[in-house]
């Protein structure tokens, strides 16, 4: 059942999207952006499971098992595990990046009430 | 810095919002989400056969890289390229959130070389012909320039503490509030204690691990040690060992040992990220994997301080002592100063 996991995957973003799309505090828009981001590593993680499948390690195979026919056999998918491996990485840089604007953005304007900050607005 | 004051009839963040705003949020996120489901429903499922794309990995992990973990022989070796441009992706980021997280910096008048000062200087007259600093605005750079070379805080009424280094100096019960920048001796015991045995954790999960181990988490867990002993110490003793230039520098290092490990492999291989190192003869092997192995040294090198420098900057960004400025249309104070997280 792991179709639970895709779709828990796609209310955790629909989450995510209401944060940003609702909230008027730019740390809970930069909050609900990390939902979003979070999303994606449970739907990554969850698309390379295999029923009854191992790590995708090669290592110490059992007895009468090769590295060779491990790799052959029902393991999880490495591409998808590298692909959120990626993602984690690239999340904790973007966030970094708008959590220090929401601060410059604090400081120059006096709040974080994203409706107030009106240098943007025309 | 100034302060973009608001009409009086704008709502403050702990006021509730319109209707309309959650209303229509819910619609458009819940739609999102229905197509979502629609979609996801139809992917492959834990019964579906892996692509052949990982198959291949799993496969040439062993015959091609001498590798028994193939998330490393994809992360450096079949999408090495697109590791290669996620890296700079980072560096781009780290760099991003180092300038916007600079300090106010003098625009070179001393030695006549941009003017900026000065030129800023004549359009701040023209705009805002009132002469020189008002008090607020004094008060606010004397207490930059106080925090920036490192002094006590100015006291809410006026005066200076000399501030204590640690909480054991501090006399118990006293009224005053606590200004040491490390914590408590049992803090820094267990700081102590555990900062080299995560270190060596660290290392070890790069050079060894699964061979080669993962330079991405490494880098995460180096960063992990790096803030228990900025909790533990404090900014002012850590920021004496562990210096931006030098991480600046560590970092650039790490993304040019990228380059040259991929930009080797057109050249001796004819295809960025191909080995051009010996391999070891069988796996679990520090030298198995190759330039694999190079490349994970290279990226905990470049995680470890590319993170280390986002989350120091963004933990020592400094105050902004700038007082609010007066409502003139009425008369109220302009918006609080600090972050307000009620809505």
């Amino acid at each position: 059942m792991i179709v639970v996991n895709y779709i828990a995957a796609a209310c955790v973003f629909g989450l995510g999207l209401y944060t940003v799309l609702s909230r008027r505090n730019l740390i809970k828009i930069v909050m609900g952006l990390s939902l979003m981001e979070s999303s994606t590593y449970l739907l990554l993680i969850s698309l390379a499971y295999r029923r009854g499948s191992t790590a995708p390690v090669l290592s110490n195979p059992q007895s009468g098992q090769t590295a060779s026919s491990l790799a052959r056999g029902n393991v999880a998918d490495p591409i998808l595990q590298n692909f959120c491996l990626t993602a984690i990485v690239i999340g904790v840089g973007v966030t970094a990046v708008f959590l220090s604007v929401a601060v410059r953005i604090a400081q120059h304007y006096r709040t974080l009430d994203a409706d107030r900050i009106r240098a943007l607005r025309g | 810095m100034t302060a973009a004051n608001s009409p009086g009839t704008e709502r403050n963040l702990g006021e509730p919002d319109a209707l309309h705003r959650p209303v229509r949020a819910a619609v458009l996120a819940c739609c999102m989400a229905a197509c979502l489901v629609l979609a996801l429903v139809g992917v492959p499922r834990e019964r579906a056969e892996l692509p052949a794309v990982a198959r291949e990995a799993l496969q040439a992990a062993e015959a091609q890289w001498h590798l028994d973990e193939p998330v490393n022989e994809v992360v450096y070796g079949t999408r090495g390229f697109d590791t290669f441009g996620e890296t700079f992706l980072l560096l781009a980021a780290v760099v991003s959130v180092t300038t916007l997280t600079r300090r106010r910096e003098t625009r070179g008048d001393e030695d006549g070389e941009q003017g900026e000062q000065e030129a800023g200087g004549r359009e701040q007259a023209d705009v805002d012909p009132s002469p020189g600093l008002d008090r607020g605005e004094s008060r606010a750079r004397a207490a930059e320039t106080r925090e920036q070379s490192g002094g006590p805080s100015e006291q809410s009424d006026g005066s200076s503490p000399g501030g204590t280094t640690y909480p054991d100096d501090e006399r118990l019960g006293s009224p005053a509030p606590e200004r040491a920048d490390a914590m408590t001796v049992v803090t820094r015991t267990a700081a102590r204690t555990a900062a080299p045995v995560l270190a060596i954790a660290g290392v070890y999960l790069a050079a060894e691990g699964y061979s080669p181990g993962g330079g991405f988490p490494a880098g995460a867990v180096l960063l992990g040690v790096i803030l228990l002993l900025w909790a533990g110490f404090g900014r002012e003793r850590l920021g004496r060992a562990v210096r931006a230039q030098s991480l600046e520098s560590l970092e650039l290092a790490g993304a040019a040992a990228i380059i040259a490990i991929e930009v080797l492999g057109l050249a001796i291989k004819g295809s960025v990220s191909a080995n051009w190192l010996p391999l070891a003869g069988s796996p679990t092997t520090i030298l198995s994997g190759g330039v694999l192995q190079a490349f994970s040294g290279s990226e905990l090198v470049e995680v470890s301080t590319g993170l280390t420098l986002a989350v120091f900057s963004l933990i020592a960004m400094r105050h902004d002592w700038t007082p609010d400025e007066e409502d003139a249309a009425d008369g109220r104070d302009a918006a609080p100063a600090g972050p307000e997280l009620e809505t």
